[in-house]
């Protein structure tokens, strides 16, 4: 086998797959992607936190570090390079839509519509919910212990939102992931039900048991807290507006189809909107489906991000974005 | 060029064992996969058998932007043809079976790349790259104007490799 091909030198892929993590709002902890130990994971099983966000299209990268001269002497010629202020921005389109993905395409607080009662005072962004059903003992991030007398509120199929009821504290709130920021009490009225109005915890009903529900992925957070509660969900709203900004970390892979693997890591992301409306993107992109069903089209959700820096441990540096090469294993390396 | 052909079709070939293990045809005494390539068949073989795939290789060139590489990306066109009569009396169920060699085309070329092996050493050799290709286009059903019983498909897909030699 010859072991220097210039041929595998030219990575070949067919997609971009989006892997995003949350940050530690707290701490401003981004999620680490060690190429080391983590850079030829399969791609259909990310490793933890990484969670996986299927494939994205018209994917794009802006570095906007300005690299400039020093110049010196009379005649102003370039003595060395300096690197003006770091800015790095991403772009793609989401193909699929889901919680999360909604949640990062608008980059403020992601909401869950609670099911109501029949006399709710309607509100654009869910009135006031059915009751929760506390959690029994016994509960894991797939099964959801209810009890004999509550499994009956619940069928396959049903969304539910799981976590605990707002205590009127302020700061971030939401099991495992930061949901939203709450500056005073009585923006969120009071309410019990917020934290399950805003959770990252949602999941789907597969199926139910004598006294519990099974969901068919587990919930984000892991296994609820003490004390969580579940409620209805029958659909998901975001806000044009509001002052909850979304910071997660994120990964791309460009697939390998000639054996290389080409990583992009945002240690940290949050919403870029470009205010030109001229080169602004749309939200919503649709994409035409071909053929003779050409009057249908394909939703995707084009988002942008900007890059926030980190501090690389190794040496100090202030950095915005990895790009790590898993060259192909016969390729030549220069 | 032929490591690349012997090795979609090697791929191709090992992945029906798979998905379906009964899904087979009888050359000359031998039992095998039913994924054949016309041209390694005799010329007088019937051109058709029904129940299985046949692959065809056609036009081959350099994809766009490479034609001043040493080695460039070549894309070469593969047509694999397939019909049926069905299983029951009538032929009732041809369109039922012509749906599952659909599905099944498209299980055994899922994923679109397989290494590139030269099969001609007793080991297979490992050329370091690998063979990739698109999804299959599946055209038309075509029927036996004879009988009306025999239903046929063609399939288009093209495969990408980089060549063994250089080309300028």
């Amino acid at each position: 086998m010859t072991l220097a091909l210039r041929s595998t030198m030219q990575p070949v892929t067919r997609r971009v797959r989006a892997y995003f993590a949350p940050v530690d709002r707290t701490t401003e902890t981004p999620a680490v992607f060690d190429p080391a130990g983590l850079g030829l994971f399969a791609l259909d099983t990310p490793p933890a936190p990484w969670l996986d966000l299927g494939w994205v299209t018209n994917f794009q990268r802006w570095s906007r570090t300005s690299v400039d001269a020093l110049r010196s002497g009379t005649r102003g010629a370039p003595a060395q390079s300096i690197r003006g202020a770091l800015q790095a921005e991403v772009e793609f389109t989401f193909r699929e839509w889901g919680k999360l993905q909604m949640a990062l395409q608008a980059g403020s607080q992601h909401m869950n519509v609670l099911a109501t009662g029949s006399n709710a005072t309607p509100q654009p962004s869910g009135g006031a919910a059915t009751s929760a059903v506390p959690l029994l003992s016994g509960s894991t991030a797939t099964e959801l212990q209810v009890g004999a007398g509550n499994v009956a509120l619940f069928a396959a199929g049903n969304m539910v939102a799981v976590d605990e009821d707002y205590q009127q504290q302020t700061g971030y709130v939401g099991t495992g992931l930061a949901a939203a920021y709450v500056r005073n009490a009585q923006d969120v009225q009071h309410s019990a039900d917020y934290v399950r109005r805003v959770t990252f915890n949602v999941g789907r009903v597969g199926g139910v048991t004598s006294t519990s529900l099974l969901l068919a992925q587990p919930l984000l957070g892991g296994v609820p807290a003490s004390g969580a509660s579940v409620q209805r969900v029958v659909a998901f709203v975001d806000r044009e507006g509001g002052s909850f900004f979304q910071e997660w970390s994120a990964l791309f892979v460009m697939e390998e189809e000639n054996g290389a693997r080409i990583c992009f890591y945002y240690p940290r992301l949050a919403p870029w909107k470009k205010t030109n409306a001229g080169t602004a993107e749309q939200s919503e992109k649709l994409f035409a489906i071909d053929g003779v069903a050409s009057s249908l089209g394909q939703v995707g959700l084009h988002a942008s991000f900007v890059a926030l820096p980190v501090s690389d441990v190794n040496d100090g540096e202030q950095i915005l974005c990895y790009r790590s090469f898993f060259p192909a294993s016969s390729a030549a390396l220069y | 060029m032929q490591f690349a052909k012997d090795s979609f079709y090697i791929a191709l070939r090992d992945r029906l064992a798979t998905v379906n293990p009964a899904r087979t045809v009888a050359i000359n005494g031998a039992t095998r996969p039913a994924v054949l390539v016309l041209e390694n068949e005799p010329a007088t073989a019937n051109p058709l058998i029904a129940n299985a795939f046949h692959l065809a290789w056609s036009s081959l060139q350099a994809t766009a932007g490479e034609d001043a590489a040493k080695r460039p990306l070549l894309a070469m066109a593969c047509e694999i043809r397939y019909g049926t009569s069905g299983t029951l009396d009538g032929g009732v169920d041809r369109g039922r079976v012509m749906a599952a060699l659909d599905t099944e085309l498209g299980e055994i070329c899922s994923p679109g790349r397989t290494e590139k092996l030269d099969h001609t050493q007793a080991s297979p050799l490992d050329l370091g790259s690998n063979v990739i290709w698109t999804k299959p286009t599946l055209k038309p059903i075509e029927t036996d104007r004879k009988t009306g019983l025999l239903l046929v498909r063609n399939a288009e897909l093209t495969v990408f490799f980089f060549p063994e030699v250089d080309l300028s």
